[in-house]
């Protein structure tokens, strides 16, 4: 999910926070931002981040990268400048987002001390510019911004007059321009004799806007936005065979209209994701699909801590104990016995008589490593999927269904991904219907069956007679004149195309055609006998023009046939009924 | 699902007038190299050169064929279009069933109608009000989509459509009653249908299009009128159209009737016959759905439109990129697939498109962008016989520039059974099936079936399969161990070979290494490999107990194991406890194993098949064989003379690690794998 992080660079945010002079406004911004980094690098660091500061002037610091580290550098080197203006940085951001196109789920994260802004350019100014306004063509930019995700971390007390009347404004803003905003921001003391003794959270604010609460409001913001999504890949009954993955983006809910009439239903995939056969990507082609993801194996790792503010290495070595109470513990253990024996025997290879911890090796190494040296379903699906050029035809819900393979791209770099089908059977035409997938051992005996599914013949698969353009039917006729020359080599070719503009004409009801076609034979013929040429060549040709005036030919049924016996033409029944 | 689209019916007027000529000459002389000779003119054909000219109804019916045509092919199996015939009564020359809607029903059954004769005399019979009754019948009809619909339990099954009325007015009074009495027969129609016993559907709404054809630099009195609702029922609108121009008028009502887009493919090379050296480029015009351009387009992206000359629509013009190989056309990144056809289905450069698509191979098609930097947008492939454009992903998209596989989770392993799994993969390709697969619950289930229950992932964690290429007898046995059906002969087969295994352990032979080239371990080594060997085997042979043959091969496992001083890993406590095992001064050739119970004794000799049996023994374990029943499970892991314990794990959970409850463990753990 592209994310543009916005801070809010005015003047105001320099202010020190009330009961608090150790911050100001922007230092805790500045650490807000800090441990959303914190939180999405946990999370993988796969989000694209950019950095823009807004004051009158919008600026963009970063372009959007996974390399958070230039974000952390550039939020140091802001300086705070005039007054704040929301509708600038909104429709830069606009302009920022645009080669993300409309498939992805674009995010916009606003730190702000919510000030109005002044005059003009403030939100009080736009909305009285705006409402009634809204068709404008100076509008159109927020009607392209609708379906982003707005947050705005809120920084500021209830208590301060100055943070709630621009908190109004803002929600003001939202509801008038109809886009997906949400406000985060600490809970309001409703009453300072009730919430005395009561919950935590509420003798945090008695005790004014600090770390922890931006802390938290970013928290609930990653909580409500940025969760990954967690799903069982089940390759089989063997547990190493069945995983948990991590499909990301998150897959969006599909929106399936109701078969026939009446309301659309919400449909999220399922929990469990299970591969159900696997299929040569050279028959599966290139289907449409809702949304392309990446399957990640899942692993886990330590929440950033709050106090650092950046992540600390973790010291604590990642120890390879075994759960005893994991359903897979005897497996587990198992297969830890093997690797150790095998490892002490390559030890012992290395340097013999050495009875060292097996153990020991492992556990030198960091965190990052040892997560890269557990073995993972997906490294194996992948491996083998790109060997064969294959991929796993995967269910996704009730009739429901996707594709895993692996995918490279242009630098070569190869992962895991998940293509994702619109919900149903029929999906993908050249499949057929992907409930009816099966083995070849299903098959009834002596039976085959292979990809494609073929369709019925389109009009351009058969050779389809239109002759709405003049020369298509100049064409048409040209051809069987063509071969008329060419007679007797070309006598079945010649007739073959006779009669293919017979039952055109017939069909069309374009009688007037076989009388010309018989008119033209028989000037064909007529010169062909001048010059003295090709005896059965004119036999032929006589023949066909008189067949084609018969109106006892003009049935559906009826072929005209080459005259079988040119000398006794009276002989042979001139055309033929196929019944 | 139930557009306005899904129905459309062609009322064809089949009266007199139709058989007149519509006045424009097609030349036929032009194929003469040189002048003829005077050949009597015959009627129809003009006086002199051969010439010749449709009439109207030939007009009429092959531009609404062509309409249907290209329905059909966009649409298969989706939209339907029908055709009524009217002259003294309306002909029906197809229905709603999809057996009959196809190009070869509707050309034969109009070979049948023909031309009308004008020979006939001018009467009232003579009408087009006859179809365009039948028409609004036939609307009422329901399609297999709709009784479909209704089969499923739809209470209201939405039931629109459109009649196209290719007729000829005198003027605007008669154009008017013809609209009058549609809009009344429409509406008797509709409370025929509302009776109980009437099957047929309401109309909601019906497009009435009527076509007022004339031949030629003929003035009609009727005047066009756009769409206008007559009542909350019925649209009409009406267009005067000379009946040479029938077909470009009938593309653009096309176009707007199942909202289609056109696309001109640009620049693509053609051989030429006379000079096959050298190649020209040409265009060609294909049609689909208009999504196939919406989907790509965003907000800082459009396609480049431009008008034909002679048309009024836009075409989206798009170069062909010459492709390279094959392989790059699987799985692009393709958010819309829809089906194509070209605007002249006989043109030379079409049909050479056609086949070269239809040759399974597939072409790109670029937008030049603003930059200058061009874009494929577009691509076209054929697949099972039909013709798609993929509209593909040229925004930047989250899933881009990826981080490797193998720089995350498992990424530096090398030794995943990747050959192997291949080979599983290989084996349960899928295809194609007339009928579900029998036995199947669902689809996944239907292939796990069919993948092992043991398959370890890496080669670093399995004995058992690096030895397979050292122990010839071994690939078979596993083969026979993880068979659904075994039967007695596999097992006894199986039993032979896990005796022999057993012996060669006791005489202390080498194992060979699967994946290192060192000989030199030590006796210590061997036995470990030994014992790890057994386990894994237990654990395969546990994962694959279907039958009770597998049952009794698991059970002489067990007691080999516990022979070989290695009795159940449950015991242990860990690699300490195994090295404490493998330090001990037991020999494989003391088959009793110093740290064994009598209780595990006792267990061993019933089950193994080394032959030290009583005559009892034998007698029932026979008898407990032939046993239909499965025994009670408590009773198969006691020892015979012995009482079986229930629930003998209570309050031993604590004690479980320690071995001085060594017994009951194994007690435990047999209980739950028979």
């Amino acid at each position: 999910m592209p994310t543009i992080i916005a801070l809010d660079a005015s003047l105001s945010m320099l202010r020190p926070v009330p009961g608090r002079n150790d911050h100001t406004y922007q230092s805790l911004a500045l650490k807000g931002i800090q441990h959303l980094l914190d939180n999405l690098t946990v999370a993988g660091k796969l989000e694209h981040l950019a950095l823009v500061t807004y004051s009158t002037v919008c600026e963009l610091k970063v372009d959007f990268t996974r390399d958070y580290d230039q974000i952390r550098q550039a939020i140091k080197k802001v300086e705070p400048l005039d007054k704040a203006c929301l509708i600038t940085m909104l429709k830069t951001c606009v302009s920022l987002m645009a080669s993300w196109g409309t498939q992805n789920v674009l995010q916009l994260v606003v730190f702000t001390d919510c000030g109005p802004g002044f005059g003009s350019t403030s939100i009080s100014g736009f909305l009285e510019s705006f409402i009634g306004k809204e068709a404008e063509p100076e509008y159109v930019w927020l009607k392209t911004m609708s379906p982003y995700h707005l947050n705005f971390i809120c920084l500021g007390v209830h208590s301060d007059l100055y943070f709630t009347r621009g908190l109004t404004l803002l929600q003001q803003l939202l509801d008038a321009t109809a886009l997906k905003g949400l406000l985060y921001m600490i809970k309001p003391i409703k009453n300072m004799e009730a919430s005395e003794g009561t919950s935590s959270s509420s003798h945090k604010n008695e005790q004014g806007f600090g770390r922890t609460a931006v802390f938290e409001l970013v928290e609930r913001m990653c909580e409500s936005n940025y969760k990954s999504t967690e799903v069982t890949l089940k390759c089989g009954h063997y547990a190493r065979l069945e995983s948990q993955v991590l499909i990301w983006p998150p897959p969006l809910p599909y929106e399936q209209p109701a078969p026939f009439s009446g309301d659309s239903t919400i449909r999220h995939i399922d929990q469990r994701i299970d591969v159900c056969g696997f299929l040569s990507l050279s028959d599966i082609g290139s289907p449409a699909t809702v949304s392309r993801h990446w399957v990640l194996a899942k692993v886990e790792r330590e929440k950033p801590t709050r106090r650092s503010g950046s992540l600390t290495p973790t010291s604590k070595p990642s120890k390879l104990t075994l759960d005893s109470s994991s359903p897979h513990y005897e497996l587990d253990k198992l297969e830890q016995d093997i690797r150790e024996f095998y490892m002490k025997d390559s030890k012992d290879t290395e340097e013999s008589g050495d009875d060292a911890d097996p153990g020991v090796a492992l556990k030198h190494s960091s965190g990052q490593q040892s997560e890269q040296q557990k073995d993972t379903l997906c490294m194996l699906l992948h491996g083998a999927l790109k060997l064969e050029n294959m991929a796993a035809l995967v269910t996704l819900g009730e009739k429901w269904y996707g594709f895993i393979y692996a995918y490279t791209d242009v630098k070569k770099k190869s992962n895991l991904m998940l293509h994702i089908l619109p919900p149903g059977v029929n999906v993908v035409p050249w499949l057929g219907d992907l409930d009816m997938l099966g083995f070849p051992e299903d098959l009834a005996p002596g039976e085959t069956s292979s990809f494609p599914v073929r369709s019925e013949r389109r009009s351009y698969s058969q050779s389809s007679v239109v002759w709405i353009r003049k020369a298509s039917l100049q064409s048409d006729v040209q051809k069987v004149l063509r071969h008329a020359k060419k007679m007797p080599d070309k006598t079945q070719h010649f007739y073959k195309e006779l009669n293919r503009i017979r039952r055109a004409a017939l069909a069309l009801g374009f009688v007037e055609l076989l009388e010309a076609l018989a008119m033209l034979l028989e000037k064909e013929c007529a010169q062909m006998s001048m010059n003295g040429l090709n005896n059965e060549c004119t036999i032929q040709l006589q023949h066909a023009a008189t067949e084609l005036r018969k109106t006892s030919n003009r049935d559906i049924k009826s072929t005209i046939v080459p005259l079988q016996k040119p000398g006794h033409p009276d002989a042979v029944p001139s055309s033929a009924y196929i019944y | 699902m139930f557009e306005l689209n899904q129905k459309t019916l062609f009322v064809l007027d089949h009266t007199r007038y139709f058989s007149i000529s519509s006045e424009q000459y097609i030349s036929m002389d032009y194929l003469k190299g040189k002048p003829v000779m005077e050949v009597q003119a015959c009627s129809g054909v003009s006086v002199g050169g051969t010439q010749l000219s449709k009439s109207l109804w030939t007009s009429a019916v092959e531009s609404s064929i062509e309409y249907c045509r290209i329905v059909w092919d966009l649409f298969p199996g989706k939209k339907h279009v029908r055709f009524i015939v009217s002259d003294t009564a309306a002909h029906i020359v197809n229905t709603w069933s999809s057996s009959t809607q196809n190009m070869s029903h509707v050309l034969n059954a109009m070979m049948m109608v023909s031309v009308p004769t004008r020979s006939i005399p001018q009467s009232s019979d003579y009408s087009v009000i006859h179809g365009l009754r039948a028409a609004i019948e036939a609307l009422a009809e329901p399609t297999d989509d709709q009784l479909q619909a209704a089969k499923l339990g739809c209470q209201k099954i939405p039931n629109e459509g459109r009649v196209i009325c290719i007729t000829s007015a005198r003027d605007n009074t008669s154009m008017k009653s013809l609209e009058d009495i549609f809009n009344t027969v429409l509406l008797q129609q509709n409370a025929l249908s509302a009776a109980p016993s009437n099957k047929g559907l309401i109309i909601d709404h019906c497009h009435l299009v009527i076509l007022n054809i004339v031949p030629l630099g003929v003035e009609s009195l009727v005047s066009n009128r756009t769409l206008i609702g007559v009542s909350p029922l019925l649209d009409v609108e009406i267009h005067t159209v000379s009946a040479p121009d029938i077909p470009d008028k009938l593309l653009h009502l096309i176009m707007g009737h199942y909202d289609l887009a056109s696309t001109t493919v640009t620049n693509i090379p053609m051989k030429e016959e006379q000079n096959a050296n050298s190649s020209a480029n040409y265009d060609v015009e294909i049609l689909h759905e208009r999504c196939a351009h919406t989907m790509v387009c965003g907000p800082d992206f459009t396609l480049p439109t431009s008008i034909k000359p002679g048309t009024a629509y836009e075409t989206v013009t798009l170069k062909w990129c010459t492709p390279r190989g094959c392989s790059s056309a699987d799985l692009q990144p393709c958010i819309g697939q829809y089906n194509v056809t070209p605007v002249d289905v006989t043109s030379r450069p079409s049909s050479c498109l056609i086949n070269f698509l239809l040759n399974g191979r597939s072409v790109l098609l670029e937008v030049p962008r603003k930059a200058g930097v061009r874009t494929t947008s577009h691509m076209l492939s054929a697949r099972g016989g039909e013709i798609f454009v993929h509209s593909l992903c040229i925004a930047r998209s989250a899933v881009d520039e990826a981080p490797a596989i193998s720089d995350g989770p498992g990424g530096r392993i090398s030794d995943y059974r990747i050959p192997e799994m291949a080979q599983l993969l290989k084996i349960s390709r899928m295809v194609p099936q007339k009928v579900k697969p029998k036995g199947r619950t669902s689809s996944g289930e239907h292939l796990w079936r069919r993948l092992p229950r043991y398959f370890p992932r890496t080669s670093n964690v399995t004995v058992l399969f690096n030895l397979q290429r050292q122990l010839s007898w071994l690939p078979h046995f596993l083969h026979l161990l993880v068979k659904e059906d075994m039967d007695k002969q596999d097992e006894v087969r199986c039993q032979q070979q896990i005796h022999e295994l057993y012996k060669s352990a006791s005489r202390g032979d080498m194992l060979l290494f699967g994946n290192t080239s060192s000989n030199r371990s030590k006796a210590g080594k061997s036995k470990e490999q030994y014992r790890l060997f057994y386990r894994e085997l237990e654990q395969l042979m546990l994962l694959n107990a279907h039958t009770q043959h597998h049952k009794n091969l698991l059970e002489s496992l067990l007691s080999l194991r516990s022979a070989y001083g290695d009795a159940g890993s449950k015991i242990e406590t860990g690699a300490v406890n195994m090295r404490s095992f493998a330090e001990s001064p037991l020999s494989p050739e003391r088959l009793e194993p110093s740290s064994s119970s009598s209780l595990l004794r006792g267990s061993k000799r019933r089950m193994s098949t080394s032959g030290q049996r009583s005559l009892l023994e034998i007698v029932s374990s026979a008898d407990r064989q032939s046993c239909k029943r499965l025994e009670f499970s408590g009773r198969l892991c006691t020892p015979l003379a012995q009482t079986a314990q229930l629930y003998s794990d209570i309050g031993n959970r604590e004690k479980e690690s320690s071995s001085s409850c060594m017994s009951t463990t194994i007690l435990k753990e047999e209980s739950i794998r028979s």
